[in-house]
Parts: structure tokens; sequence; C-alpha cells
């Protein structure tokens, strides 16, 4: 079943185009990589689909679940198990973690019609997933990322990711700024989703991740355009020949 | 006293031809003389314009064609402790003091733990004119305390409380504002005396009852004895048809220490001073602004805090938050006298904007005249961060919850710092209920 199709899309941020007609196919179960060199449109690809308004899309299509992807507003794609996990998380003193993400479960709950979760059930399960992700105690009492390390950041997303298990999780540069311990972890908890009815996009820049959430496929995003598919021997190439043999093949 | 009655006077208003009126309805006793002068004063400034600097942000001019009466020394109904109009309701071991209309309307006695005595102002004004007259002068004679002068020269009754040991409870004092008629003013005046290593929190709220507010016309002493301990607070919590002009004047001596919550959740048109002279070494202020608009409210918040003495420390924090066609101001200054030196202050203003129509201005300023200080200021103000908001939208929540978590986050800081849990809880909550989605916010406290 295919769950993203994403045909010939087009974006643009403060006047800039970035994307120039991307085309991908994600089906349930597969994980995606998707690579690329800096300022290639990774980070806006993830962006654009979480729902991100001030990107403006200028031309193609997105489905989800053979819905318009595009005509949700940020929150509904969210509802309907799609999950952004950011570059860089944002702080938000004031925020408590664990209402925010008590919050995010319930907001899906109800748009599945089930009921709010259990206060207790609840702590049990962030703690469950908390041990998973090694995280400390502190995390309860805190906010939103307040304070916490690069790592301590994109730890606290996957634990997100595994609370609200999405359909469709899109990691952008999860791996980035984690040490190879913290990248285990990660991975794991990453691998632990995987599912026949679920998927994962991966936006990285290294092949290191991919040693450990094998990918189904690897893209090359470049100049805003998907140029290169393949397997997993794809990452391994990148990794020995870097992008600009692709790059010239293009214009040759 | 003869320079001023020659000084040259103004076109007299409605509002000042009353005011003189006002006064020659009061009883003459010793203390009259120096009344009056605070009356002559004020007359003489007249009614602020907004050409006065410190009223630039602030019209008051509806109130020159007013004819003002002295508001109904009682009010009508059940005035008790824990009644519905208590923000606070019954805080458990706190004593509550219920003015109406600045007049002490239960017996003052009873209940009270030791370490502190509350007297009338009608009773000490009698027996002890000499104690009040301390408090009376020296007359400020700065333009944005003109209205502390008119409460001088008119007040006809108030609390003076003064404090020996360290209490613990909180003390309350409920000022309900209440009047049948449109033109009535009230003068509520509260003096707190804190001894030498003495300590207490004092939570000073202002309600309405009744048809018409009055105006009120409130003004707050506060006086730290060495090594005294204060916590205050002052709450308006009146409806969009009061206007509150509050004065508070803080003096301290050496290492007292003073913890200040100013919070505008009500009212119509408030206007706040807070006088604050730290006059001896080692005495510490910290004053905390809490300014909530809603409605077409406009609360105008002014602050002077003075160092006078070597080694003092202030900080002034201010979280103000424009909804509608609110308006809110800000104004803080820190002055370091001569002398002051190894003073340090902090002044730190945030504005957060809901509304294209509202409206916030801070202004923190300096002026130092002692060497070897410590001086910060900063002051923001903008709307809710897109990052934030992208952040929790992304993982589902609706614009409304999203949106209110993070104004309660930008007050957060503030209300933290309130050491009285059941107050923070009930200026949390009556906070809330003004923010937009206030239902959704309060499943997540």
């Amino acid at each position: 079943m295919i769950l993203l199709k994403i045909t010939n899309l087009s974006a643009r941020v403060a006047g800039k185009d970035i994307l120039k007609g991307v085309n991908l196919e994600v089906r349930a179960g597969e994980v995606h990589a998707i690579m690329g060199p800096n300022g290639s449109g990774k980070s806006t690809l993830a962006q654009v689909l979480a729902g991100r308004e001030d990107y403006e899309v200028t031309g193609g299509s997105v489905t989800y679940e053979g819905r318009d992807l595009l005509a949700l507003p940020a929150e509904e794609r969210a509802r309907a198990g799609l999950f952004l996990g950011f570059q860089y998380p944002v702080e938000i003193p004031g925020v408590n973690n664990v209402y925010l993400l008590k919050a995010a479960l319930n907001a899906k709950r109800k748009a599945a019609g089930e009921p709010e979760v259990d206060a207790y059930d609840f702590l049990a399960l962030i703690r469950q997933k908390m041990k998973l992700m090694h995280m400390s105690e502190s995390f309860l009492t805190r906010g939103v990322n307040e304070g916490f390390s690069g790592g301590e950041k994109k730890r606290n997303e996957i634990l997100q990711m595994l609370v609200l298990e999405p359909k469709l999780a899109i990691l952008d540069e999860t791996d980035s700024g984690l040490d190879i311990d913290a990248l285990k972890v990660v991975s794991a908890g990453v691998n632990s989703l995987r599912h026949p009815s679920r998927a994962v996009v991966l936006v990285t820049h290294y092949q290191r991740l991919l040693d450990y959430i094998v990918p189904d496929q690897v893209h090359v995003l470049s100049g805003g355009r998907i140029l290169k598919s393949g397997d997993k021997s794809l990452a391994h190439e990148l990794e020995r020949r870097g992008y600009d043999w692709l790059l010239e093949t293009q214009v040759a | 006293m003869s320079g001023v009655l020659h000084a040259p006077t103004p076109p007299q208003s409605a509002a000042l031809r009353s005011f003189a009126s006002q006064w020659r309805t009061r009883p003459a006793d010793s203390l009259s003389p120096l009344r009056e002068q605070a009356l002559q004063r004020f007359l003489s400034f007249g009614l602020p314009t907004q050409r006065d600097e410190s009223w630039r942000y602030t019209n008051l001019r509806s109130l020159a064609a007013q004819n003002f009466v002295d508001a109904p020394q009682e009010a009508r109904g059940d005035l008790g402790p824990g009644t519905s109009l208590s923000l606070l309701g019954n805080t458990g071991s706190a004593a509550t003091l219920t003015l109406v209309n600045g007049h002490p309307a239960l017996p003052l006695t009873g209940g009270l733990p030791k370490g502190i005595e509350i007297h009338s102002l009608r009773h000490i004004s009698q027996v002890d004119p000499m104690q009040l007259r301390r408090y009376l002068e020296p007359l400020p004679d700065a333009d944005q305390q003109r209205w502390a002068l008119l409460n001088t020269a008119l007040f006809l009754d108030g609390l003076f409380i003064k404090i020996t040991s360290r209490l613990t409870a909180p003390l309350v004092i409920l000022h309900v504002a209440s009047g049948e008629d449109a033109n009535a003013i009230a003068y509520p005046r509260v003096i707190v005396e804190a001894a030498a290593e003495s300590g207490a929190t004092v939570i000073e709220q202002h309600v309405a009852q009744g048809e018409h507010t009055p105006l009120i016309n409130s003004s707050t002493q506060i006086s730290l004895g060495r090594g005294a301990q204060v916590e205050h607070y002052r709450v308006y919590a009146t409806g969009a048809g009061a206007t509150h002009l509050d004065s508070l004047r803080i003096r301290q001596d050496r290492d007292s220490r003073c913890k200040q919550f100013t919070v505008a959740l009500g009212g119509g048109l408030v206007r706040t001073n807070l006088e604050a002279h730290l006059d001896a070494p080692g005495a510490s202020l910290e004053s905390h602004s809490l300014l909530v608009g809603h409605g077409d409210r406009h609360v105008d918040c002014v602050n002077i805090v003075t160092h006078g003495a070597p080694d003092t420390q202030s900080s002034q924090t201010a979280r103000a938050i424009a909804g509608d066609t609110s308006r809110l101001i800000f104004n803080s200054k820190v002055i370091v006298d001569a002398g002051a030196v190894r003073s340090q202050s902090q002044q730190s203003c945030r504005g957060l904007l809901l509304s294209p129509a509202a409206e916030i201005d801070t202004r923190p300023q300096l002026e130092i005249h002692a060497d070897e200080v410590k001086c910060a200021h900063g002051a923001t103000t903008g709307r809710l961060d897109p990052d934030m908001l992208f952040y929790m939208l992304s993982r589902g929540l609706d614009r409304e919850t999203a949106q209110s978590l993070l104004v309660f986050a930008f007050l957060a800081d503030v209300l933290t710092g309130m050491s009285v849990e059941s107050a923070r809880a009930a200026i949390e909550n009556a906070l809330i209920s003004q923010l937009p989605d206030s239902q959704t916010l309060r499943k997540f406290r």
C-alpha cells in the first residue's frame, strides 16, 4: 500500500525556489533515506510535509493514505499519523514536557474517536519509553527541551515518536550531533517502531545512521530534485565517492 | 503655606472644585495643616494631561467634568472572608481584613496572630497623630505621585498595620469598591510598618461590588525596618468599568528584603505607581509585575526605584500580555544616588501581543550618579514565537491550545516566584479565564 506519494512537488521559502519537482513514493513497511549535500532542500521537504505555513507550495501534489495532504493544516496531519522529528527541536520554557506529550496523544486519540488516556496509564507508558531512550527522571518536570543538550533534544524527539506511534515518521537529521552511544539508542528507538503498517523517512547527511537503521531505498536530493534512487548500497557509494560524481553525471 | 495660596491656579474643573468641597467636609485635627498642604499641592498640579511626561499614555480627561462625592462607608450584602468576591477565597490560616471604599468593615481584633497590631487610621489620627504624621510627610513633589497627594489630603479611614515578629500566615486585605453613584470616589489608605527583624506577607486585593464602581484613589505605604522581610501583593480584580489610581511607596532600612507583586487582571483603566527607596546598605527589592490586557483594558504601570545607599539591590521583572484592544504600558526607572556605590539593579520587561489591535509600550530607564554599580535593563515585545507554535501544531495540538500554553508559559516566570501557594493558584486561575481557550488550558494545569 502506498502511504505517501509526492508528485512533482515545488516549494518556495522566503521568495526562493527550493523544491523544484520532487517525486517520491513510500509504501507501508518501508524505510527510505533521503541524502544530499547542504542546501539541497532536504529540510524544506520535511517541513513542507509537516505543514509549515510559511513554506509556500508552488506546484505538484502530495497524497497521504490517498488523501490530499497539502489541504490539511499541520495539526490534522499530525493527528492522521504523520510525525516530524525536528532537526533543531525548539525549546519551550514553561511548557512542561509531559503536558505537551499528553496533549499530543489526546489530540490524536480524540481525532480517532478514542477516549482520553488515563493519567496513570500515561505516566506508565512514558516511563517505559523513557527507559528505552535512556532518559532521566528529571525530564518529567522540565520544560519542553528546556536546557537540553543537543543529544537530549534528539532523544526527546524519538520519545515523542514512540508515544505517538505515527504511521509515517519523517526524521530530519536526527543523527546530527549524536555521539555513537546516543546514535545506538536513537536507532534502537526508531527500529522498535518498524512495522509492516508504518513507514520511516530518514533525512541524513551521513551513511553512519544507515548502519543501524537499514533503509529499503536511498534517494539523493540535490538542487530541489531527486537525482538518483537506489538500495542501501547507494549510501555506501555516496560515502565513498561523495556527491560530486552524481552532480557531474547530471550535467552531462 | 501662604505661598501655596498665591500659586497660579489653572482653570478649575468640576473635579478639582469637588475635591476642594470634599476637603471642607473633613474634620479638623492636628494633621489638617499637613493634609491641606497635600491638597494644595495636588490642586496646583491639577488633573494630569497627556502633555505631562509621566501621563503621556493615559488620558484622564473624562474625570474633569465629574462632581466627585465620597463613596459610601458600607456596602450592601455579605462581605465576610471567603465570599465569592475574594479571589483568594478562604486561604485557611490567613486573616482577612475587609475595607469598603477604604473603611474597615469588620472588627479588627480577634483571630489575629501574635506579632501584629492593627488599628484604623481614624483611631490613630485621634490617639497618636504623631505616629501617623511620619507617613504623611515628606509630601512627594513629583507629578507622577499627585494622586498619592490627593489621597493624603482626603482619606477618611484605612488601616495601620504594625508587624513586630515573623508571621507565617499571610494577611489578606480585601478592598471592596462599592457604590450606586456614578460620581463616587474612594480613598483607601493602608500603612504597613514592619519592625526590625519582623516578617509578613500582605496580600491586597481590589474587587468591586454594586452598580457603579467608585473611582478608586488608593495609597499603600510599606516601611521595612532593619532586617525585616515583607512579601506584598496588590491584585486588581475589579470589573471593566473601574478606574483605579493606585500608589505604593516602599521604604527599606538596612538588610531588609521586600518582594512585591503587582497583578493587573481587572479594571478598565488602571494606573499603578511603585516608588521604592532603598535607604540603607543591604536593602533589596524584587518587584514583579504581571499585566494582563483583556477587552479594552488600559494599564499604565510606573515604577521608580531609588538606590539611596551602598550595597543595595533591586530587580524588576514585568510580563505584559495584551489581547483584544487593550493597551499596556510599563515604565520603570532606577535611580542610583551619589554615594550608593556597589548598587546592583536589573530591569527586565517582556511584552506579548495577542491581537493586532493591542498595544504595549515599555521603557526601562537608568539614572546613575555613583560609581561601581551594576545596572542592566532590557525590554522586548513581540508576538508568539512561530517556531514554538509550529512545533506544538506538528504534535497535533490545536491552535488555541498551543497558543494558550505559550501564553501561560510566558507568564510562568512571575507566577512561580509567588511564595503563597494559594495566592498563586488563585491568581493563575483568574488569569487563565482571561486567556483564549481557557477551558482547554485548565486541563493541562
